[in-house]
């Protein structure tokens, strides 16, 4: 709020010390993955002096780590990719017809109204059908959150195509370029920000979820990264130390991802909240 | 012209098809199975009309759900917004190491609330009340998840430290959208910060205060996966939220027909709170 | 950009195609896939995952033509009802004597096993179990390992404190009164996780009111609040005086670390936590006896359960080799591996259980002075556990009968 460009060093101090207290509760998880449970014995706060690594290899091989890493890395991928592409595409036959006609305009509220149904109530007759479509496997998955996606994503993206003036495409029709065409050549690409935005979303509420693997995965070797820790509560149930060897785990793949493309996710996000 | 509605319609009606299929035919059918007597695994089911409605009417443990909710909501959702304002304007000022801050105060909200779940159910458990008999505090040596009266602080908590993350990074956009002369104008004004903050910055602010409010507010009434790793609504009832009570008595209690009649009502009161939500903050940002 | 566009609707052909083949293996259409019959055999015990893959293994290996596949899953009876409810049903299941099997049962989705070659060797209080659970003339399902909870003790500190083994409650309580006057902890309790709970109220319901209280109270003609069942309540707040700081904070993986150190003369938990505490200290020194809920010592059963019983879907395909699955695992030497492992008992005549840790409960078993678990018998939406957690805390003991009353009328007039 200064004019002069001086550093505030009161509320660097406040904003360091907030920090810590996020940053507690991730060394802890650490430093007790890293223990063996006498150490733990002496005292929870000690330093991780023994670094037992052995507690990562047994947490692998116990919860077949480096499966559920894969599983959860190809639902996320796959379903983050054919998101963008998919409901981008709704959205701009939405955008541009909701003004002249009532379809359009019913179908935007006909999906974002779905934002407000609470999962709870289609949760079992979700499961019979998937059953009888033979869905309940990690095609099924994928199918399931590329269309749940679509009410938050028409929302986001329907906003920020309505600001983007519409000569730009008249230009290219008059070219003779198809709709489709107009679509991939001149308005995907100035979705870039927006895509940025909806990506960074729906890769973190995916690769995090819990509630519909849980009730779509039938076969253990098709389990996530979230479930799998799940199932992992009760068979070590004295182990500390390597139930949080699987929690670190757990966390670490998209900690890197994140250590490495920190600024682009922020950025993103803040785009996306702006517009 | 009708070459390119053509391709319109070939554009929105199979998204349209799919969501049909996939998400409201269940929900019709949820709504259907609230009228009858199902227990979600039986071959057979009868209608039992308004039945089920009546009978959560007369459930406490229903109303102590919708209680233990919005309490727990509304809670989280001023909690998170008064915190994650006060971040963001310190994030906004002049401070060293502003990106490195940043990232770390994003951190949380890229971590599974499952894990962080059970992360914290230890920390609660182990590490807190150890370091209250090391302190000789008989209120930190004893483990709040465990107590009726104070388990839901636990949840609140872990809700909040995940929870800041996102409405951080949505204020820091608000603010980077501010003009530098408006602050400029008012420092020549001679107005002091507290001034500058009511009169410039939050009115400025307040697109952003919406979008957060109801998301945090929505959130809330959705919890559910914290509590799975935390508590699992005990003890007793104390920390059952709505979502949990469908999910326990639907799936394991074997009364999926009474929870879907449950689920409907949720519903209806989600779409109230939204609606009268956005009506009031709206009227507030004219 | 067209090329975009084609991606996309490839790649969601591919991924429907995906599903269709995806979907063989679950199928029991033995057809194509050479001979092999697939069969899928879901249970519900995590600690019995690595004893079962043993057993499946060596029955596929002498069974060349058969593959099963044991599937368990985390939340297991809640899976298993989503996927009945979906007709996707197991073709071998294993599971505990749950209201949710006689839920199942009722719902007509297993085999009758009356009179089947199966049965001939069993324990028959077993199987009266069953049938007393379903309340039908049908056999369900086969048992197959028993469980017993009472009270685990640290034998070392019954030495060192020169304590005997308690036969009434009120010996119970001097017991426990002693190791609190010598500054140690008597139960190590566990009260975060409410499951936990229902140990020592099934204990103290079972032979207080007994099982046919529950019958009767389904007639309507008597009520939890009632002399007998008040004095469950009573007995089950007396435990209390005799815990711990922080006992409503504990959780079972917290009380099984705690007991495993030393940290309590006894520990209220059944069989199926030795494996577990033994996991935290392999040295340990412990034995189970029976919960002497009354003063009549002649009437303190043990409370044992069907802790896995077998049965198969009616819709199997393939009912003869699934039966073959189940007479594998009755055989002598497997169900012998498989309850040494678990410490549970033989629901198979002849298989005896001779760990040292379980020998003060033989008595009982060869005798046949057991008794079911009450909380069997008591609907699963009432959460019985969550209104003993609630009651732990109120400690109102008025309030705990009526709220089970209320709550039991609830559920009844929901059906």
């Amino acid at each position: 709020m200064n004019k002069e460009n001086s550093t505030n060093w009161g509320v660097t101090l406040l904003i360091a010390l907030g920090s810590v207290l996020i940053l507690i509760p991730l060394y802890m998880t650490i430093s007790i993955a890293l223990k063996n449970p006498e150490e733990m014995a002496n005292s929870v706060f000690s330093l991780p002096i023994g670094l037992h690594f052995e507690n990562f290899a047994n947490a692998i091989e116990a919860t077949n780590f480096f499966g559920a890493l894969k599983n959860s890395t190809i639902i996320t991928v796959v379903a983050v990719g054919i998101i963008l592409l998919t409901n981008s595409l709704v959205s701009y036959a939405i955008a541009r017809n909701m003004d002249k006609f009532k379809f359009y305009k019913g179908l935007y509220f006909y999906f974002i109204s779905a934002l407000f149904i609470p999962f709870q109530i289609i949760i079992l007759p979700v499961v019979k059908l998937t059953t009888t479509l033979q869905m309940n496997n990690i095609p099924g998955l994928i199918i399931l959150y590329i269309v749940y996606g679509l009410a938050f994503n028409i929302f986001v993206y329907v906003g920020y195509i309505r600001s983007i003036p519409i000569e730009l495409e008249e230009a290219a029709t008059v070219d003779g370029a198809s709709t489709y065409g107009t679509f991939w050549r001149v308005i995907f690409p100035l979705l870039a920000p927006i895509n940025a935005t909806i990506a960074i979303l729906s890769c973190l509420s995916i690769w995090n979820d819990f509630l519909l693997p849980l009730i779509i995965l039938g076969k253990p070797e098709s389990y996530t990264l979230p479930l799998v820790q799940y199932v992992f509560q009760g068979q070590f149930s004295t182990d500390f130390n390597l139930a949080f060897a699987s929690y670190l785990l757990a966390l670490a793949p998209m900690v890197i991802v994140y250590l490495f493309v920190q600024k682009w996710i922020i950025n993103g996000i803040t785009q996306g909240a702006v517009k | 012209m009708t070459k390119r509605q053509a391709a319109f319609y070939s554009m929105t009606i199979p998204a349209l098809l799919l969501f049909f299929l996939l998400h409201t035919y269940p929900a019709i059918q949820g709504i259907f199975y609230s009228f009858t007597n199902w227990d979600g695994f039986s071959e057979g089911y009868r209608f039992v009309g308004f039945n089920n409605y009546a009978s959560l009417f007369k459930d406490n443990n229903v109303l102590n759900s919708y209680l233990f909710t919005f309490k727990y909501a509304l809670v989280v959702t001023i909690l998170i917004n008064v915190l994650s304002l006060l971040i963001a304007l310190g994030l906004n000022s002049n401070i060293k190491y502003r990106n490195l801050f940043r990232g770390i105060y994003f951190l949380p909200n890229i971590l599974g609330v499952l894990i962080i779940g059970y992360i914290f159910n230890y920390f609660f458990s182990n590490v807190l009340t150890q370091l209250g008999d090391k302190l000789g505090s008989d209120v930190l040596s004893v483990n709040i998840l465990g107590s009726e009266k104070w388990a839901w602080i636990g949840v609140v908590i872990v809700s909040v430290w995940q929870g800041i993350a996102f409405n951080t990074i949505l204020y820091l956009a608000g603010l980077q959208t501010i003009p530098k002369d408006l602050y400029e104008a008012s420092n020549i004004d001679g107005a002091g910060k507290w001034t500058t903050f009511w009169k410039i910055t939050f009115p400025m602010l307040a697109g952003f205060f919406t979008i957060n409010m109801v998301l945090a507010l929505k959130n809330g009434l959705f919890v559910f996966d914290q509590i799975i790793a935390l508590t699992g609504g005990g003890p007793g009832r104390s920390t059952q939220s709505i979502a949990l009570l469908i999910y326990q008595g639907g799936f394991q209690g074997g009364e999926f027909a009474y929870q879907s009649a449950n689920a409907v009502i949720y519903f209806i009161v989600i779409i109230a709170v939204s609606i009268a939500q956005l009506k009031f903050l709206q009227r507030k940002e004219m | 950009m067209r090329k975009i566009t084609s991606v996309i609707l490839v790649s969601i052909i591919l991924l429907l195609a995906l599903n269709a083949c995806g979907n063989n293996t679950n199928n029991n259409a033995a057809g194509d896939s050479g001979k092999k019959v697939k069969l899928e055999f879901f249970q519900n015990k995590v600690e019995a995952k690595a004893s079962f893959d043993k057993l499946v293994k060596k029955f596929n290996d002498a069974n060349p033509n058969i593959v099963v596949t044991q599937v368990n899953p985390p939340d297991a009876e809640t899976v298993l009802k989503t996927r009945v409810s979906k007709k996707d049903i197991p073709d071998i299941i294993g599971m505990g004597a749950t209201d949710t099997f006689s839920q199942l049962s009722k719902a007509g989705l297993f085999i009758d096993f009356s009179g089947d070659p199966l049965t001939t060797n069993l324990q028959p209080v077993y199987t009266e179990t069953l049938k007393k659970l379903t309340g039908s003339e049908q056999l369900n399902g086969i048992p197959y390992s028993a469980n017993a909870s009472g009270i685990i003790y640290n034998k070392q500190m019954f030495t060192e404190l020169g304590l005997t083994i308690p036969t009434t409650w009120d010996e119970l309580i001097a017991v426990a009164q002693k190791v609190k006057d010598a500054g140690k902890i008597p139960f190590y309790l566990t009260n975060k996780d409410s499951w936990t709970l229902l140990v020592p109220f099934n204990s103290l319901s079972s032979n207080i009111v007994g099982i046919n209280f529950y019958d009767q109270r389904k007639e309507g003609t008597i009520k939890f609040d009632s002399p007998k069942f008040r004095e469950v309540a009573e007995k089950q707040l007396k435990l209390l005086d005799f815990g711990h700081k922080d006992m409503a904070g504990k959780n079972y993986n917290d009380g099984n670390t705690a007991f495993a150190k030393g940290e309590s003369a006894m520990y209220l938990q059944g069989v199926w936590a030795i494996p577990e505490i033994l996991k935290a200290n392999p040295e340990m020194q412990l034995g189970v006896f029976p919960f002497p809920a009354t003063n009549e010592p002649a009437n303190n059963k043990v409370v044992s359960g069907v802790d896995t019983l077998l049965t198969i879907s009616k819709n199997t395909g393939h009912l003869e080799e699934a039966k073959k699955f189940i007479a594998f695992l009755q055989q002598a030497e497997n169900i012998q591996a498989y309850i040494d492992e678990q410490k549970a008992f033989s629901a198979v005549k002849g298989v005896n259980q001779s760990d040292a840790t379980v020998q003060d409960l033989k008595a009982a078993f060869d005798s046949g002075n057991i008794v079911d678990f009450s909380d069997h018998y008591i609907p699963s939406a009432m959460k019985a556990d969550s209104i003993i957690q609630s009651f732990y805390q109120k400690k109102n003991l008025d309030a705990y009968v009526k709220e089970f009353d209320n709550e039991w009328d609830k559920v009844a007039s929901r059906k």
